[in-house]
């Protein structure tokens, strides 16, 4: 029964089934609306899903310089790694595994895809994708200090005097002591996650790895049919996941108690940090060089986290 | 019976080192018999060690010759495996086994061979005999046989580019680490009178802190560093680890640098018992810190497949450092874990090293490439060596290092002002570091197994069966350690970090029961230590994980079509350009980024740090020895300063 | 129902890859104008890919030169199955005023089956959406012959 039920939440909810059709219907609203931005029409809502059931019924070609085995997992480890992240992240109240939910894990489990898409692109023997790989390394250490300063802040703050690893403890603070956003020693870390967000998922100003001008996609240049519909659900379900670590990181602590409830309003939640920091973002900005991104992310994003895990420590 | 065997095990090894000179000269099987049946004894003996020492929590005392105590002074030459001893001894004597598989084929175009094993045997002998000794002096012998062993296995492959050149800096530099050891046991000799461990422990505890024990603390503290290649002793390793066979580099890294840990850890906990002065453990955590940043940084900027994991040998020896200088229960479980954890995956990392190089003949990251399609096993051994210390989970690196951030983050909690911010900073360096130590390994899976196949590599073959076990073992225990953290911890670490702690106990042993009360007065009990968090992780659920990957990945190798075999790219895109690789519309050509060409971003923007790097890595052993020499001086000053 | 909601997607998103075989670039900025705000292609799923791997229409403009020629057929040929080739402009038709130039070996129907040709010397934008709709029609229908052989 119990492994029943946890394959329920891996296949259904939170699980596969509904972080990529909240992924996906993310991705929907930030093509629309970045069309909006450029006063052009834009795609219907549901083209990320057209796009991925498109691919589905594309050839796949293995190219002869590629090797076949890693080139065809890469997509398959990536996909399961972050909707094993989808179950791990509450829904407010809400948590799947609440006792594994570990904010170290979750960080090390957002890197595989990231990896997956660098063995993949290294697999495919294709020199772009030499090329691609190194960015998306350079960025992923550019995002990942930011990232792991801001983890430590908010597990200070939500540590109680102590220190708390676990999202379930931080969700259970923030119900008892409100929102983290409320708390003015964590908005630079939030300013911080905001921005770690769009290159975690590698949206545009800081998709230099997958720049489609330049380096013909990078890592994904040798990849088509059903593994690129894998890798493009991921980076769906990935804009999913951050957006929701976000929510509940810093903005949980509510909810409904209702499970069905809770999870819409997340979604419309996600929808609105990401309309904030992705979409808004992707429309006004050029693409950045790589070493320019990771200077940036080293000493502002990195130094904005650095003050929250400061003044957590002075305050709290 | 049981009491016997350490010292049979230690005896079978240099027993097995003679026979090898004596015998093994001619012929090759006798060598190989010899050799096999040495290194298997050992490791039976070891394993039959576990169920007293592990499970009962028995603590093993013997007197070479039966020269017990007399009149209150330890005369006779002990030893003493209590569980920490054995939880090395264990790793050292599988090491030595796995090695011992993997050397039969991989050496074998090698003259000398003799030679070889005999040194093998001795490095083993006197590895062993370290972890497995109680008595201050016999462990400065046993670590001056390690270290000539050392000396001459590096330079084995006398042939090859700077091997005796590094042999050289390992011999000047690792001297000076002996002649520590030694100058630290004559100190403490001055103070008590005995150079038996237990005794030594039990009667500077009663004596307290003088001048002389600090300088000898010291100086024990740096001799052994510098046996643990941590910075700024580190860079002799990095030569060493290059230039030496493959399997002499595991064994480096699988239990040399260990038994420096190995007694800095009896030294800090058991003999001088300085674990609460705080002091000492900023020490320690800042040079593990500073040791695991070096090392990876070091690391991303190598074009050699030996040299960067001799770095990350470094770097993940610092994590263990770290932990243990935090002196927490936490800390000393996870920097157990991790020393094991590092045996096993860096002992595979060099395996690989060790069969590309005899498979293509070289290491280098910007020729090779492409390796994956000719050896297609090798590539996946290495995938799982290269997640296990990234930490990517379901691999044991994950499991130890969240350990360790664990415990550094608690100890940030628990300390107050100054204290809790550096803690707090080691925790982001750590995890840092194990991004840093993904993208070196990106580095190389790109450089070595993917990418391009030069056409120069186009006749390479997969490393032989007997090279490939060994690998697959170590790669098995990877995944195991990494699954069951809970069963490990209970049977081997937490006894071996509750033995860590049992100082009355492990003094009571030797010197017969009542002598640390009767010296050292009361006795503070062993602490009850708390390990409930080691099992937060929890891996079934990750087992459960991992099948869904393998089965789904499983899926899609079976289910894709149009398996293309292994044939040459270059033909079948001739047959149809659809499999071409794109290049824009051109003919598909030889155009690889080099493997030093990688990460430009971030070595551009950090240019200033690598360039420092790779001067104070200038190759020059009167350097190496400055650097040693004035770090040991700033060492011996603030233990002075602030002890 | 799976295998009709792959059917259906198919021609609701067409990624073109464009191909430049010796064009006087007057084609290329008129594709590139479709996808401006005034035309929007991207409302019909439209989308420009990085490389031809990712493609289902390919779009060639200019008369094939002879050092576009090779390189042409080769990026055709890394195209996955099913594709539709879409002719831009006059010059892949007749060459236009390129004919009998010692350097052009068009026109492109010599080297591959042309599935829609646009015409006009440079085509107008709305032919070109005109064009490609039709194309990603036609993907669908040749998705569903595959299907059916």
């Amino acid at each position: 029964m119990d492994i029943l039920m946890k394959a329920l939440y891996l296949l259904i909810f939170p699980g596969l089934l509904y972080c990529s059709v909240a992924g996906l219907l993310l991705a929907g609203i930030d093509r629309k609306v970045v069309a909006r931005m450029q006063k052009r029409i834009g795609p219907p809502l549901l083209q990320p899903a057209y796009d991925f059931f498109k691919l589905l019924g594309k050839e796949t070609i293995v190219p002869a310089a590629a090797a076949r085995r890693t080139f065809l997992a890469a997509p398959v480890i990536g996909l399961v790694s972050l909707v094993v992240t989808a179950v791990l992240v509450p829904v407010f109240g809400f948590s799947a595994f609440g006792g594994v939910a570990d904010v170290v894990v979750i960080l090390y489990l957002l890197t595989i895809p990231a990896v997956a898409i660098i063995m993949g692109g290294a697999a495919s023997g294709s020199p772009y994708a030499g090329v691609g790989i190194s960015r998306e390394m350079v960025t992923m250490m550019a995002y990942e200090l930011p990232l792991v300063i801001v983890l430590l802040a908010v597990g200070k703050a939500a540590g109680d005097g102590g220190v708390t690893f676990s999202l379930s403890k931080i969700v259970e603070y923030q119900q008892a002591n409100g929102p983290l956003i409320t708390h003015w020693t964590m908005w630079p870390a939030a300013l911080a996650m905001l921005l770690v967000i769009p290159a975690e998922i590698g949206s545009h100003p800081f998709d230099v790895a997958e720049a489609e001008t330049e380096i013909c996609e990078g890592a994904l240049v040798e990849y088509s049919g059903a593994p690129l519909a894998l890798f493009k659900l991921s980076s769906a379900i990935k804009l999913y996941i951050m957006t929701a670590l976000f929510s509940c990181l810093f903005l949980s602590g509510w909810g409904t108690g209702i499970v069905a409830v809770d999870a819409l309003i997340l979604v419309a939640v996600c929808a609105v940090i990401m309309l904030i920091c992705v979409s808004l973002v992707r429309a006004v900005c050029a693409r950045l060089k790589v070493e320019i991104l990771f200077r940036f992310y080293w000493r502002v994003v990195a130094v904005l986290a650095a003050i929250s895990l400061i003044l957590a420590w002075l305050v709290g | 019976m049981i009491q016997h065997l350490p010292i049979l095990a230690i005896m079978t090894y240099f027993l097995g080192a003679f026979l090898t000179t004596l015998l093994g000269h001619n012929s090759k099987s006798v060598r190989w018999f010899l050799v096999m049946l040495a290194s298997v004894a050992s490791f039976v003996m070891m394993c039959l060690l576990i169920k007293p020492i592990f499970l009962d929590g028995g603590i093993i005392g013997y007197w070479m010759g039966g020269r017990a105590p007399e009149a209150g002074y330890a005369i006779g030459i002990g030893l003493e495996v209590d569980a920490l001893s054995l939880f090395f001894g264990l790793l050292v004597t599988f090491t030595v086994l796995l090695s011992a598989v993997y050397s039969i084929k991989y050496i074998s175009r090698d003259d000398a061979q003799d030679k070889y094993y005999t040194l093998f045997l001795m490095l083993a002998g006197g590895v062993l005999g370290l972890v497995l000794s109680g008595d201050l002096f016999n462990i400065f012998i046993m670590v001056e046989i390690m270290t000539f062993a050392a000396v001459a296995l590096t330079a084995y492959r006398n042939w090859a580019e700077g091997s005796l050149e590094s042999a050289f800096k390992y011999l000047a530099v690792g001297s000076i680490g002996s002649s520590m050891i030694l100058a630290g046991t004559i100190m403490v000799y001055s103070q008590v009178h005995t150079l038996n461990l237990a005794q030594i422990s039990a009667l500077l505890a009663g004596q307290g802190l003088t001048n002389t024990t600090v300088f000898a603390f010291a100086l024990l503290f740096i001799g052994f560093g510098v046996k643990a290649f941590i910075v700024p002793f580190h860079p002799i390793a990095a030569d060493a680890y290059m230039t030496a066979p493959a399997s002499i580099s595991m064994v480096f890294s699988g239990m040399v640098n260990k038994a420096g840990v190995y007694g800095m850890i009896r030294l800090v906990y058991v003999v001088f018992q300085i674990m609460d002065v705080k002091s000492v453990n900023y020490l320690i955590v800042l040079l593990g810190t500073i040791t695991m940043f070096i090392g990876v940084t070091s690391a991303l900027n190598q074009h050699d497949f030996k040299r960067l994991l001799a770095f990350h040998s470094i770097s993940q020896i610092g994590y263990v450092i770290t932990a243990i200088g935090l002196a927490t229960s936490l800390g000393i479980a996870g920097g157990l874990y991790h020393a094991m954890n590092h045996t096993l995956f860096k002992g595979l990392l060099f395996l690989c090293a060790g069969a590309v190089f005899y498979s293509a003949g070289t290491t280098d990251l910007d020729r090779l490439g492409g390796l994956a399609k000719r050896m297609p096993q090798t590539a996946a051994i290495f995938l799982v060596g290269a997640a296990a210390i990234s930490g990517i989970p379901p691999f044991n690196g994950f499991a130890s290092k969240w350990v360790i951030y664990q415990a550094c983050y608690e100890a940030a909690a628990a300390a107050s002002g100054f204290a809790s911010i550096f803690y707090a900073v080691v925790t982001i360096v750590g995890l840092l570091v194990s991004v840093m130590t993904l993208a070196s390994f990106v580095k190389v899976s790109q450089s070595v197994f993917f990418g391009q196949l030069p056409d120069e590599f186009d006749e390479v073959k997969e490393a032989p069966l007997l090279m490939r076990i060994p690998m697959w073992i170590m790669a098995a225990c990877c995944l195991l350690a990494g699954l069951l953290p809970g069963p490990l911890s209970r049977f081997a670490l937490q006894p071996a970090a509750a033995a860590t702690l049992n100082i009355k106990g492990y003094i009571d042993t030797m010197m017969g029961g009542g002598y640390a009360a009767s010296q050292m007065g009361d006795v503070t009990p062993v602490a009850e230590l708390d390990f409930s968090t080691i099992g937060y992780w929890q891996p079934v659920a990750w087992l459960v994980l991992f099948v869904i990957i393998m089965a789904a990945v499983l899926i899609v190798a079976l289910g894709s079509q149009g398996a293309r075999g292994n044939k040459r790219s270059t033909e079948l895109e001739k047959v149809d350009g659809k499999y071409a690789t794109f290049f824009g519309g051109e003919h598909s050509t030889y155009s690889m980024v080099g493997g030093s060409d990688l990460f430009w971003g971030l070595r551009y923007n950090l240019r200033h740090y690598f360039g420092f790097l790779s001067d104070m890595h200038s190759g020059v052993v009167n350097d190496y020895a400055l650097w040693a020499v004035t770090a040991a001086a700033g060492i011996i000053l603030y233990m002075f300063l602030f002890l | 129902m799976f295998k009709k909601l792959i059917d259906n997607s198919t021609a609701k998103s067409p990624w073109i890859y464009h191909i430049n075989a010796g064009s006087c670039n007057g084609c290329d900025i008129e594709l590139v104008a479709v996808l401006t705000p005034r035309y929007d292609a991207e409302r019909f799923g439209f989308k420009l890919a990085g490389t031809p791997r990712h493609a289902d229409i390919v779009v060639v403009s200019g008369p094939v030169t002879s050092q576009s020629k090779e390189r042409l057929i080769r990026t055709l040929e890394q195209v996955p199955e099913p594709r539709v080739i879409v002719s831009l402009g006059s010059c892949p038709r007749s060459c236009n005023v390129f004919k009998g130039s010692y350097s052009v070996e068009g026109p492109l129907d010599k080297f591959c089956h042309v599935d829609i040709s646009v015409a006009g010397c440079a085509p107008k934008p709305e032919a070109i959406v005109l064009g490609l709709a039709q194309a990603a029609q036609l993907l669908k229908q040749k998705r569903e012959e595959a299907a059916q052989k």
